[in-house]
């Protein structure tokens, strides 16, 4: 029984790790460019299915880990330089409005692309396979998840901390026009930060992939669960999306033990009762 | 919002409006093929409108439109079903649950402002949506809400009007559309109505000069669910089903999609905005099964060339041609 909850708790961990990704893209974005992308699970859904069809063209699981992420920032800056870049002085209504016909269009591209049933994704031959502990049993994939998304959260802290692009957009999110009047093309910098976030939507959905494949119509669940996470979290915050991120994986893989259908309600639930406790979040500013 | 969107026609051209309304609920039968059809733009008119209640004249966009809509579905056929109870009290018993859950969403969503606000109400979508699929042996889940009917207009034990006729069902709905949009025009025209614009135009001025803003922001939420509640209800007796779809975030990314492609700064506005995205899907999704594909070029579209939406592009038309009959009247005025 205790090993059951363990199980559980590791595959929360890594189900975490994923939403950290998902919502650590989404708070860099906020934070930088002061709007929420209501696409960020569109490019999430496409980061699973370029690993699809990068996985059953050249059969290597890491070779599409290495270029799903990058094509799908790629597409994120050609967006935002074609279409956001023009809509950055507008409230922020119409860059929501924006990202949320944006989502719709990679969604139903996808559906004709891929069709309307789901493309499942096999594990990478090097991780199937179980680690056996005495009595305890699991899967090198699952424990693969934490590890790697730990190192890729570890690489961004260190981008952000200790690089100049890291500084320029922390300096940024406190005040964008000192920046630009510091001699920085702010444009380029959004545009980047953009690419940056999205692809690791798009790399959270490459991680996905292997455990429940591509699905056309996830994006609006992702997108509500990065919500949850942030919300949690407090927006605009690193360590927010990783604590908010954990929290929400574990609950809902406990939950699934406990209570399978009213997994999915109780992170919502969560999120209720810490809207009500700290309506700015765990680690949010007012 | 903080562009300016005033209602572009001042009070004198009130009347002319409504009969503009009434214009559009008589012809749409005519012109249409079905009445199903026109039941159906209206249906989603009045949605569109509760929206643009909050929208455009509180400045509160809600992705959680949906949530009152299935809500009302919902609560108006079990209610039919289980109680076998008649057309105004299921009505009413929809209005009262969009109402409520308005309340909670709202109580809960309103504690925080701007952006915060807009995720919040997307993740209690996202939650409603999983509520429905959980209680499967009250909504059906997946299968939807089957064999809801559709109850005739009674008077004691007497029918008075069958609404079976799908030209009958139209006119019911017509005319409760025509009450609403009466209804929401007084409100908005009240001192409450001019209170939520001075929130949109300023919160932060609004609560100084000593309004409780989240109190009217509630308020303005519960009566956008209840009539969103009542809009869920009739499309449930006109499609004699529940679908899951009716409460997913789909649905409120429609009605949102609707009330801003109308133009946010008049409530006639949602009516165009209904008529035109529920035309395009009719006409489209036989043709085109991805269609929305287009809903979010159009949205995008809209945002970059249109945003005062349908209706703010006629009334910049005719402000235009009136501008010109003007020029020309003083110019003679002058004797040039």
């Amino acid at each position: 029984m205790l090993n059951l909850y363990l199980f559980q708790i590791l595959n929360g961990l890594g189900l975490g790790m994923i939403y950290f990704l998902i919502a650590v893209g989404l708070t860099i974005i906020f934070g930088l460019l002061n709007f929420v992308n209501f696409a960020h699970g569109a490019f999430f859904l496409l980061g699973a299915y370029i690993c699809y069809t990068a996985v059953s063209l050249t059969g290597s699981f890491w070779l599409a880990l290495l270029l799903a992420p990058l094509v799908v920032a790629a597409l994120a800056w050609v967006i935002e330089r074609l279409l956001i870049q023009r809509i950055y002085h507008l409230p922020h209504m119409f860059q929501i409005l924006v990202t949320l016909g944006i989502a719709l269009i990679i969604q139903e591209a996808s559906v004709m692309i891929w069709g309307p049933v789901g493309k499942s994704v096999a594990v990478p031959e090097l991780l199937r396979g179980v680690l056996v502990l005495g009595d305890f049993v699991y899967p090198y994939y699952r424990l693969f998840l934490i590890v790697f998304s730990g190192l890729v959260g570890l690489g961004l802290w260190l981008l952000l901390e200790r690089t100049r692009f890291g500084a320029l957009v922390r300096a940024g999110s406190e005040s964008t026009e000192t920046v630009s009047l510091l001699g920085t093309n702010i444009f380029r910098l959004f545009s980047m930060t953009f690419a940056l976030g999205v692809g690791l939507a798009g790399m959270a959905g490459v991680l996905f992939a292997p455990l429940r494949g591509a699905q056309p119509f996830v994006g609006p669940e992702i997108l509500g669960i990065a919500f949850v996470v942030v919300v949690i979290g407090g927006m605009g915050s690193f360590s927010g999306a990783l604590v908010g991120g954990l929290l929400v994986g574990v609950v809902q893989s406990l939950m699934t033990t406990l209570w399978p259908q009213g997994a999915s309600l109780m992170i919502y639930g969560a999120m209720a009762v810490v809207i009500l406790v700290r309506p700015y979040g765990l680690f949010g500013r007012a | 919002m903080s562009e300016k969107n005033p209602l572009p026609f001042a009070k004198t051209q009130s009347k002319a409006m409504l009969l503009w309304v009434l214009a559009v609920l008589i012809g749409l039968p005519l012109v249409l093929p079905s009445a199903t059809l026109a039941s159906e733009i209206l249906i989603f008119a009045m949605a569109a409108l509760a929206c643009n209640l909050l929208l455009g004249y509180t400045g509160l966009l809600s992705f959680g439109q949906g949530i009152f809509f299935g809500a009302g579905a919902y609560c108006a056929a079990l209610l039919m079903i289980h109680l076998q109870l008649g057309l105004f009290s299921a009505l009413l018993g929809a209005a009262v649950a969009g109402g409520f859950l308005a309340l909670l969403v709202g109580a809960l969503a309103i504690r925080r402002t701007g952006i915060y606000f807009v995720m919040l109400t997307l993740a209690f979508s996202q939650m409603a949506y999983f509520v429905a699929y959980t209680l499967s042996d009250w909504t059906g889940g997946d299968n939807g809400l089957l064999s809801v009917p559709r109850p005739e207009i009674r008077i004691g034990d007497s029918v008075l009007l069958s609404l079976a006729d799908a030209r009958a069902f139209y006119g019911f709905v017509a005319v409760l559309f025509l009450l609403i949009f009466i209804g929401a025009r007084r409100v908005i025209a009240s001192p409450f109505g001019s209170t939520l614009m001075a929130i949109r135009e300023n919160e932060t001025r609004a609560s100084a000069i000593g309004y409780d803003t989240r109190h009217f922001k509630i308020l303005v939420f519960v009566l956008s669910g209840a009539v969103t509640g009542i809009a869920g209800a009739l499309y449930a007796m006109l499609l004699h089903f529940v679908p899951l779809s009716n409460i997913d975030l789909a649905m409120s990314e429609n009605i949102l999609i609707m009330t801003i492609v109308g133009g946010t700064g008049s409530l006639f506005g949602s009516l165009l905005g209904a008529g035109s995205i529920v035309l395009l899907g009719d006409f489209l999704s036989d043709l085109w099964p991805r269609w929305l594909m287009l809903l979010g070029v159009i949205l995008i579209l809209v945002v970059i060339f249109m945003r005062g939406g349908l209706w703010g592009g006629l009334a910049s038309l005719f402000e235009k041609v009136r501008g010109r009959r003007k020029a020309v009247v003083v110019a003679k005025e002058q004797g040039l």
